[in-house]
């Protein structure tokens, strides 16, 4: 169908306010920041970090599971809603396309800079062993970028014909460019057929393959053998986990993203109500997967598990185990519940909490099985004991949590965070649908 | 001149050579090789240091005559092994006996060293024997140059084992007036599928070097081998990897990025699919 020139007004991409040059410069500040202390910790080696004999795993780690958990937010929104053919997540599948794409990216550059030798990366591949879980990372993690990267891409098509129209006379450079990567998009039968069969085909690719990567990214830890990891849970843990960190973020981005380009009238109260009741979904089963992996163990497992759980209820890290389960996961579910919880604002500060939760969540993963060794060595440091990172790995972790906005934010700017033809054709879809019942009225 | 002659002054102190000591052992199995274990250190700083990469050079001394061997250098920890098929090549002197040198020649570090190693051929014939059911391994010891079986010298006798050798018999076995000794084995030593490897040893003799025959008898308890060397598992090498993880995630990955492509192509279709539209109409 046409699209109205107000739609497209509405929806194309506009240039960056004063707020939204400070915000990007502020990331690429940042992102800078963190590049000169990588440079500096390949030069000096990972000693600017505090890892240690111990804790050889550290912020890195975490950071790379946050994102690879990030990332599974395309496969839960996009693709389950498309396939249960939930119509209200038109406005927020594209966002949810784009966090994708910039978290799995981030999850495979971080996964580089816990390496200590990262000249040697070609090895992963040339003497990789399809028997490590490291192997089976290095294999989906690219794939999993592939397949986001398209599941952003072929819904775009339509748009980025329409913006090559739109700034033909305004800006005929980047015109020339949504041209390019518009691939001759002309609305005929024969593209449509063939960009609706494979965002179907996408639809149906990324549930598996993200719940590979989700998976993976489990089997990491749980096949070490080591306390509160040794779990056979841990696979479908690692999956809810993963969707509470996705529709976090998501929830928090659609925020922003609507209060800064001005798109209340297309992203409604109805779809924060909406996204709220997924999140408190999500939060429950996650809920539900943390009792089973710290209520029942506290009373059935050996001794060294129970110390390692106690030292999460009670010991050094215990503030933030309960900030995590209460902060990140009861206090969401209890305002969420109510209606007025699912309003924007609420919702924002719901999903940041979740976010954040979310981020402490994988250190605790992390680290404090760590500070738990397998066999315990007599008389180590006490330094080796205990664990926070240094300055270097700070810089580093921000430095990548930038430029995974810097990615959302430079595709926020020149890509509708909305689709524009589909919301075409739903406008039209209700405008037909609301004469019928006109007409079945009148008589 | 200050500069002169102090820049020679460290100079010679720099290029001040250090010694090395050379230690060589004579080894001899029955029915197998022979070989020399050569090892150099060296005293520098009050202590002492392996020496590696160096060449030595091996030759066997008959009276006045020196035929070269070869060469071999030492590795990382100073030590190298110079190997002989058999003992047919090397020559005896006059008084049976064998000498060779191991020299090295010195270089810009160190200072040349020697090493001269002396020896006589004698071979131990050894068997496993049965009396009243029970076992004993029986050894001979004998000079190979006069064919005459050597009393009073102290033979081991020993279990092959993975890490070091399992002793057995009386601590000390000296060989009788025909050079044999008599030790009874003690029953339920477990070996892999029963099989036990006997070991009869002349250690550190000054005559004769180091002597070894081996004996293989089935008479162990058997145990099941649960190695899993060389088997398909998750801890071993990529070429032994279980064929349920080759065939499920390369099907995977088969899959996965097959439809990859056909997605690629599609976009390709997608792009050459105006042109046919415009020709259509």
């Amino acid at each position: 169908m046409e699209v109205s020139q107000k739609l497209i007004d509405d929806l194309a991409p506009k240039k960056f306010g004063r707020k939204g040059v400070i915000w990007t410069i502020s990331l690429i500040i940042i992102s800078i920041a963190g590049i000169i202390a990588y440079i500096d910790q390949v030069i000096k080696g990972q000693v600017v970090t505090n890892m240690n004999d111990y804790a050889l795993w550290g912020i890195y780690i975490s950071n790379f599971v946050f994102f690879v958990a990030t990332s599974f937010v395309g496969a839960v929104t996009v693709a389950v809603l498309r396939l249960t053919n939930n119509s209200w997540r038109t406005p927020v599948v594209r966002i949810a396309e784009i966090i994708s794409l910039a978290s799995i990216i981030m999850a495979g550059l971080t996964i580089m800079i816990d390496m200590g030798r990262p000249d040697r990366l070609l090895y992963l591949f040339i003497h990789g062993r399809m028997q490590s879980p490291i192997i089976w990372d290095v294999i989906i993690i690219p794939t999993y970028i592939v397949i986001c990267f398209l599941l952003l891409y072929f819904p775009l098509l339509p748009d980025l014909a329409i913006l090559k129209n739109h700034f033909s006379k305004t800006n005929p450079k980047l015109s020339k460019w949504y041209g390019k990567l518009s691939l001759n998009w002309t609305g005929s039968e024969q593209q449509k057929k063939i960009q609706i069969k494979s965002i179907h085909i996408i639809a149906i690719l990324i549930i598996p393959a993200g719940f590979i990567l989700q998976t993976v990214d489990a089997w990491l830890f749980s096949t070490l053998f080591r306390v509160g990891w040794d779990s056979t849970n841990l696979g479908a843990y690692f999956i809810s986990g993963a969707s509470v960190a996705g529709v976090g973020a998501l929830v928090t981005v659609v925020y922003v993203i609507r209060r800064t380009n001005k798109l209340e009238e297309y992203i409604t109260d109805y779809h924060f109500d909406k996204l709220g009741k997924f999140l408190v979904l999500t939060c429950l089963i996650y809920l539900y997967f943390n009792i089973n992996e710290y209520v029942i163990p506290e009373f059935t497992s050996k001794k060294e598990e129970i110390s390692h759980l106690n030292h999460l209820y009670s010991g050094q890290y215990a503030p933030l185990f309960w900030f995590v389960i209460i902060g990140g996961l009861i206090i969401p579910v209890i305002v969420l519940l109510f209606k007025k919880g699912r309003k924007p604002l609420p919702m924002f500060y719901v999903g940041l909490l979740v976010v954040i939760g979310s981020w402490w969540k994988r250190f605790l993963i992390v680290t404090p099985t760590l500070l738990q060794p397998f066999l315990p060595i007599q008389g180590v440091p006490e330094s080796w004991h205990h664990y926070f990172p240094s300055f270097h790995e700070w810089i580093i972790t921000f430095a990548t949590l930038a430029m995974a906005l810097l990615i959302i934010t430079f595709l926020v700017r020149y890509l509708p965070v909305i689709p524009i033809q589909r919301t075409a054709d739903e406008q039209e879809e209700t405008e037909i649908s609301k004469s019928k019942i006109s007409k079945t009225v009148k008589p | 001149m200050l500069i002169v002659f102090g820049s020679q002054k460290s100079y010679a102190q720099s290029t001040e050579k250090n010694t090395i000591r050379l230690k060589a052992d004579y080894f001899k199995i029955m029915n197998g090789d022979v070989y020399f274990d050569i090892k150099a250190s060296s005293k520098i700083d009050k202590e002492t240091v392996d020496v590696p990469n160096i060449e030595i050079f091996i030759s066997n001394e008959i009276e006045d005559e020196e035929i070269d061997l070869g060469t071999i250098t030492t590795n990382m920890k100073g030590e190298c092994r110079f190997t002989l098929k058999n003992l047919n090549l090397i020559k005896q002197d006059s008084t049976n006996t064998y000498n060779i040198n191991f020299t090295f020649k010195g270089n810009s570090n160190f200072k040349k060293a020697s090493k001269s190693v002396s020896f006589k051929d004698a071979i131990i014939i050894a068997d496993l024997i049965k009396k009243d059911s029970l076992n004993f391994i029986k050894a001979t010891l004998i000079d190979v140059s006069t064919n005459t079986p050597l009393s009073d010298r102290l033979l081991n006798v020993q279990v092959q084992r993975l890490f070091r050798p399992l002793r057995i018999g009386p601590e000390f076995n000296t060989t009788d007036e025909n050079g044999t000794i008599i030790v009874s084995i003690i029953d339920e030593i477990p070996g892999v599928n029963g099989i036990l490897t006997f070991e009869v040893v002349l250690k550190d003799s000054d005559d004769y070097g180091t002597v070894k025959s081996m004996v293989k008898a089935p008479i162990g308890i058997p145990i099941v081998d649960e190695s899993t060397f060389d088997k398909r598992t998750m801890w071993s090498p990529r070429n032994k990897t279980p064929y349920l993880l080759l065939i499920f995630p390369n099907l995977l990955i088969l899959t996965l990025w097959g439809l990859i492509i056909y997605l690629i192509i599609n976009l390709y279709k997608i792009s050459k699919s105006k042109f046919k539209n415009h020709e259509n109409n």
